[in-house]
């Protein structure tokens, strides 16, 4: 056995496919979990400079929960570059309009701002309602707390 | 006064900063005067990340260490503090090595800290 600390080659990660239903779950604790599974830091052989991840697909995006006022009260603001362009809109009309876009946001705030954190992002699949078209993946459920 | 030269003094000096300033950016590599600079610099962040390696290093064992214990239900200061009333040694880096290396060993230790914090809760209630 080598006696160093093992950095596994990147034709030796092995990602797995998992499936996590956000109906009824809480966004940001939803969010932590998938983020988790993105990162790689579920596995013993997690490395910081490589993406050890999984990849995970969210259905039933448009059911997650959101506690408090959040459904009026919280912003999505993103600005378009021209002056005055700062558009705005509730996590309620993000809901019917993109549902999607609500866990990915959440998602993409818990992963490291980077290059990687972003090719990390991109194994991320989130579908409003309860299909997905990975089924070839054969992924597997995964327990959210 | 006359004149005095430095002889070979000048040329050796260049040279060892320029053989340091190898496979540098741009000039940094090639013209003394920057990479006199560049070299200075690079000492220093070697020195301070020598000693920083071993704290990253600390930090990437605990990780992977919470990874595998939580494979198991079991948050790393769980275990950590499971291993200790076991009378277990093995040490952060050794138990990160097992965590990849040798899964079953490592469920085994587990299942030890497990057995050792069982019974301490039970000899406390």
């Amino acid at each position: 056995m080598s006696s160093r600390t093992p950095l596994p080659k990147l034709s030796e990660i092995s990602r797995r496919w998992i499936v996590v239903d956000a109906d009824g779950k809480v966004l940001g604790r939803l969010a932590t979990t998938v983020a988790r599974h993105l990162t790689g830091k579920t596995k013993p052989i997690y490395t910081p400079f490589l993406d050890t991840g999984d990849f995970v697909v969210v259905v039933n995006a448009e059911k997650v929960a959101l506690t408090g006022a959040k459904e009026t009260d919280k912003k999505y603001r993103r600005h378009t570059g021209f002056p005055g362009g700062l558009k705005e809109t509730t996590a309620g009309k993000l809901r019917t309009s993109r549902p999607e876009k609500l866990v990915e946001e959440a998602v993409k705030g818990m992963l490291p701002k980077t290059k990687l954190g972003r090719r990390m992002f991109k194994k991320l699949k989130v579908y409003a309602g309860p299909n997905h078209p990975h089924a070839a993946q054969g992924p597997t459920p995964a327990a959210i707390s | 006064m006359p004149r005095v030269k430095r002889g070979t003094k000048r040329k050796d000096r260049r040279k060892r900063i320029l053989l340091l300033a190898k496979g540098y950016y741009g000039t940094k590599h090639n013209c003394f005067r920057i990479a006199e600079l560049q070299v200075e610099r690079s000492l220093a962040y070697a020195t301070r990340d020598r000693k920083q390696k071993k704290r990253q290093f600390r930090g990437l064992w605990i990780t992977r260490i919470n990874a595998a214990a939580r494979a198991h239900d079991l948050s790393y200061s769980k275990l950590m503090a499971g291993l200790k009333k076991a009378g277990s040694d093995v040490n952060r880096k050794m138990l990160a090595e097992i965590a990849v290396e040798d899964p079953k060993g490592f469920a085994t230790l587990v299942s030890s800290a497990k057995s050792a914090l069982g019974l301490a809760a039970t000899a406390r209630a």
